[in-house]
């Protein structure tokens, strides 16, 4: 069942991906000094790539498992290796959570005066390669888009960036290229492993009971080194600091999307492709997702500085999803990719909120030196705490139906790290409710935050899209769960099928 | 086998060389003595401009002869042009038709042609980077050196002869040792080619010592041999060698020496540890534009003769890279050390370096070492496709050799400008001269191998093949070296785009270094996106060295 039809002759998912490498090619053309037409152009493309993604979604025929909008080309065949793009049930829910953030921070982004023509640019290019990993249906096709989508951060936190940011900038680029070079062990291991000789992930797929011992060995590095950018425990510490660090877009991109590249790559290809290895490897991984989701809860519990909290939030939300991964079977895997899209939406309007609409008019973000906002500024108020009760898990809104999902399918597998996990939904609340208290509400009169400049219209549109989807969903969840249960049933009977 | 007529048009690129250098160094011989400042300055652009043509047109004679582009199929009518082309690829190798080398000493296979487009590719560049230099006193000296050794490089791809393997090396290494001491005005250069110089000769003479014991022991073996069963008469050509040393059966611990010292004498040409104690002094203080040759046109040819000679003198003491194995040993499992060596100090000894320059240098012995990664999943026994190897290390050297030429080349037109090479002189070059950090960060991005530029698919193909080898703890080695090589590389590009300049004003670039520059950036994107008809190129290779086994 699909709402509307797109001509089959168009390769729709090519276009997204080169709806954001066609406007570098202009901006780079346009002289530096003209800013306005850069942000236009930027956010122009921004919001097509928004739509084509929208019309995947609209276009997608829940009805049908399998891949859909499938395009194929060989690229180099020496090695077997397609460009090879579909989409199916998880992906859909991605390419829509990609575009909405790209375009709330291509918003966000048009009070970057500096070097304007170099951040669009790098910007645009970081996306081009996120929409890529979601298409990608190749592993060297998906792997190249990985590192695309990871190596524009170090110049954009590096040149953009606040607080730290040259320290940010290296540590988030070298532990991720450190756990993107692990995941190329696993992908050769993979390639060699099965005996095809071929990178075409569907067709790995169907062949996976390929030596057990050699999965068990080498499903490690490849999970790991794709946990690494999903912010997992001992590996998130690069995501805090470059958090904070990152200028706003890139925050909300960064904890918004990317993290979610390493969590998918860890449920298509590690799971999907290797379920022996994964068989004995996720009782390990569960436990170590329990500290993400309690220690980073608690972490986030003291921080005084707003971007900090929510950076660790950010590490307990993904250790929610990471934890249902580990939980494999089919209701906790929906939850895991609910939770993706329902953090993404949520944890970008936190950071449109803090960094854009509070720091950039009061120069600080710490919390007790920002109480009393609320009176002057409702709007970010609201919003804030929109995001906020999402994260809390609060009926309504995304964040709930993620969180309960994961929850029910921990349990059915883990019922003891589900009661442990569970200790996380207070902490939760509790720093995300002294937070609300401490910036909007606490009654302090502060001088410095009289005469802050109004809200732009960018700043209130980007918002009210983001927390429009967010209580959206959490209204009417269904139009996500369905689609995402029917993409990740093929990775749960996979797994079942080697007795998990 | 004495030379024929018809063996004219499979050497005509390496004759067109030697005319061109001579015709650089005759045309400025009569104006010599004129030095005043335009003089000058019109001989330099005249040298350059003639190397430069001359470059160009044997780069395009040598791709039409090697038939890549286009073959005239044998029913074309004749007329004036199938009649020339038909002559020129004469002798050429199809499909699986490899004529025998020239004389015993010099094969116009694949590899060999493959060789010659890299070295005149390269020289080519390299002389579009030297045309906006401050004029140099005696230009058609410095040019034609640089052709001659060149032509040098041809002939080490192609040396089936250990005269003329030595012969050839010299013919590389002397002009060079003279062009990396040419501003013997500046203590660092003169102070680069002395010491290329001294390290050459020694180099040089460990390399004919191990074929004097090569040959040595192949001599003393010839006498019981059966001399009649060899398929050539020269008794040091690399065929007869290996004739005859598997006649002999069990190697002798002599040949085993005289093994490790001719790869002792070519890892100093190569630059690998712990060979490499030259190359960081060398890259630094040569001049800028040479670095870029010496370090990838010279250390290419220096991997095609490894290639060549231990895959068709040395087949049978190929041994095994994989520790687990009891054979581990052999020619293999020794570069396998090696290698990884190379790959963790080279990357490691990078990290403080304050010098561009010398942080490239040590950045190319780690790519070195990737490369005899290349040379060791040709020959590995458990490969199960060695053509891998083959070609990856084939488009390794390509890639290579464009991303080094550029990023030597940017530093070279920022050393024009604020007259330094250290790292801080490259500080706010983007907001100096954007179009220039561009292509300096494709370069430096190629060279750390982050996709999708060409950089990327080479390592990835190397380790590929590796694997396919099954030495897979040196594909572990290789991926792990990468990590500290990232960060030196993003201090470069710290220094581009994070730190502020020390002044604003736009940085010139000079219109020819900018060509050259833009030509391998274009390249380096296009093999890396489309890397599938170069494979399909490489891949013709096979037909030699794999055959040679």
């Amino acid at each position: 069942m699909n709402m509307l039809t797109l001509p089959p002759t168009i390769p729709i998912l090519s276009l997204i991906w080169l709806s954001m490498v066609l406007p570098v090619a202009l901006i780079a053309v346009v002289p530096a000094s003209r800013i306005t037409l850069i942000r236009v152009i930027g956010t122009g493309f921004a919001l097509l790539s928004l739509v084509l993604a929208g019309l995947v979604f609209l276009a997608y025929d829940q009805g049908q498992s399998g891949f859909q909008f499938v395009e194929r080309l060989a690229w180099i065949p020496q090695l077997g290796i397609n460009y090879y793009l579909g989409v199916d049930g998880i992906t859909v829910p991605m390419l829509l959570l990609n575009g909405l953030v790209i375009f709330t921070g291509a918003l966000m982004s048009w009070n970057i005066e500096q070097r304007a023509k170099e951040y669009w640019i790098l910007l645009l290019l970081l996306t081009a390669g996120v929409y890529g990993v979601f298409a990608a249906l190749d592993l060297f096709l998906l792997f190249v888009f990985y590192e695309l989508a990871v190596l524009p951060m170090y110049l954009l936190i590096g040149v953009w960036g606040s607080t730290r940011r040259e320290y940010g900038a290296m540590k988030l680029t070298l532990f991720l290229m450190a756990g993107s070079a692990l995941a190329l062990i696993g992908i050769l291991a993979i390639y060699f492993g099965s005996g095809l000789r071929t990178f075409d992930i569907p067709r790995l797929a169907a062949n996976v009971n390929f030596g057990q011992q050699y999965q068990v060995l080498f499903f490690l590095p490849l999970f790991v080194g794709f946990a690494v950018l999903a912010g997992m425990f001992p590996f998130h510490t690069w995501s805090p600091t470059g958090h904070v660090a990152a200028p706003t877009a890139v925050s909300m991109l960064h904890a918004g999307v990317l993290m979610k590249l390493g969590a998918y790559a860890c449920l298509r290809i590690a799971l999907w492709l290797m379920p022996h290895g994964a068989a004995q490897w996720l009782p390990a991984i569960a436990i170590l997702t329990i500290f993400n989701v309690v220690y980073g809860a608690t972490i986030a519990m003291v921080q005084r500085d707003a971007k900090f909290m929510i950076g660790y939030s950010s590490v307990s939300h993904m250790g929610l999803v990471m934890m249902a991964l580990a939980a494999g079977t089919q209701i906790a895997l929906t939850g895991a990719v609910l939770q993706m899209f329902a953090h993404g939406i949520m944890t970008a309007l936190f950071f449109s909120v803090v960094g854009r609409m509070v720091y950039e008019r009061t120069h600080t973000r710490q919390l007790g030196e920002l109480g009393g906002l609320g009176r002057v500024m409702p709007f970010a108020a609201v919003m804030f705490i929109t995001a906020g009760l999402s994260g809390m898990g609060m009926p309504g809104l995304a964040g709930f139906w993620a969180e309960f999902t994961i929850f029910i399918g921990v349990w059915e597998r883990y019922p003891l790290l589900a009661i442990i996990a569970v200790i996380s939904i207070p902490v939760t609340a509790a720093y995300v409710l002294h937070a609300i208290y401490r910036v909007f509400y606490a009654n302090v009169d502060n001088p410095h935050l009289h005469d802050l400049p109004p809200l732009t219209w960018q700043e209130i549109t980007g918002a009210l899209i983001l927390a429009t989807v967010l209580i959206g969903v959490g209204f009417a969840p269904g139009i996500l769960t369905d689609m995402i249960a029917a993409g990740v049933r093929p990775i749960a009977q996979q797994l079942q099928g080697v007795g998990w | 086998m004495s030379f024929l007529l018809t063996n004219i048009p499979r050497i005509l690129p390496e004759i067109l060389l030697l005319v061109l250098a001579l015709l650089i160094l005759g045309s400025d011989v009569f104006e010599r003595w004129a030095d005043g400042e335009q003089v000058v300055l019109e001989r330099h652009r005249a040298s350059a401009s003639l190397a430069a043509l001359g470059l160009g047109m044997i780069f395009a004679i040598i791709l039409l002869q090697s038939g890549y582009l286009y073959t005239v199929p044998d029913t074309a009518d004749s007329n004036y042009f199938t009649n020339l082309l038909r002559n020129l690829q004469a002798g050429i190798p199809r499909g699986s038709n490899v004529p025998l080398p020239v004389m015993d000493m010099f094969a116009t296979d694949h590899l060999t042609i493959i060789g010659r487009l890299l070295f005149t590719g390269a020289a080519f560049l390299v002389v579009l980077l030297t045309y906006d230099h401050p004029p140099l006193r005696n230009p058609g000296e410095f040019y034609s050196l640089l052709v001659l050794s060149t032509l040098g490089m041809c002939l080490m791809a192609g040396a089936t002869e250990l005269i003329m393997l030595f012969l050839a090396i010299e013919l590389t290494s002397i002009p060079l040792y003279i062009l990396a001491g040419y501003f013997r005005n500046d203590r660092q250069s003169v102070e680069a080619g002395m010491k290329y110089f001294l390290y050459g000769a020694f180099s040089s003479a460990i390399l004919l010592y191990g074929m004097s014991l090569v040959y040595g022991y192949a001599a003393s073996t010839a006498g019981s041999a059966d001399l009649t069963a060899l398929s050539t008469s020269v008794i040091t050509s690399f065929d007869s060698l290996r004739e005859l040393f598997a006649q002999a059966g069990e190697p002798a611990p002599i040949l085993l020496m005289g093994m490790l010292f001719m790869i002792a004498g070519i890892g100093y040409k190569i630059a690998i540890v712990p060979f490499h104690g030259w190359s960081p002094d060398v890259y630094q203080g040569a001049p800028t534009t040479m670095t870029a040759f010496i370090s990838t046109a010279s250390k290419a040819a220096g991997f095609f003769l490894l290639l060549r000679v231990l895959d068709t003198v040395f087949p049978n003491v190929v041994g095994n890279p994989i520790p687990v194995f009891d054979e581990f040993g052999g020619w293999t499992g020794m570069l396998a050390l090696l290698a990884a060596l190379t790959l963790i100090i080279a990357n490691l000894a990078a990290l403080p370096q304050t010098n561009a320059k010398r942080l490239l240098a040590y950045s190319g012995i780690a790519h070195a070492g990737f490369l005899l990664m290349g040379v060791i999943a040709q020959a590995a026994p458990f490969n199960t496709d060695r053509l891998n190897g083959v070609v990856a290390l084939l488009y390794y050297l390509v890639v290579y050799a464009l991303m080094n030429i550029g990023a030597f080349g940017v530093i070279a037109i920022v050393a024009q400008d604020t007259g330094s090479d250290e790292i801080t002189a490259l500080n706010g070059l983007a907001q100096r001269n954007l179009g220039l950090a561009a292509l300096f960060t494709v370069f430096i991005f190629a060279l750390a191998g982050i996709p999708p530029l060409a950089g990327f698919f080479a390592k990835f193909y190397i380790m590929l093949a590796v694997w396919q080898a099954n030495a897979i703890w040196l594909v572990v080695i290789a991926l792990i070296s990468t990590i500290p090589a990232l960060y030196y590389y993003l201090r470069l590009l710290r220094a581009v785009f994070i730190v502020p300049p020390d002044n604003s004003t736009p940085m010139p670039t000079p219109r020819w270094m900018m060509a050259s520059l833009v030509v391998s950036a274009v390249l380096i994107l296009v093999l890396g996106l489309f890397p599938a008809p170069l494979l399909d190129v490489l891949e013709q290779v096979q037909v030699v060295v794999i055959a040679g086994r």
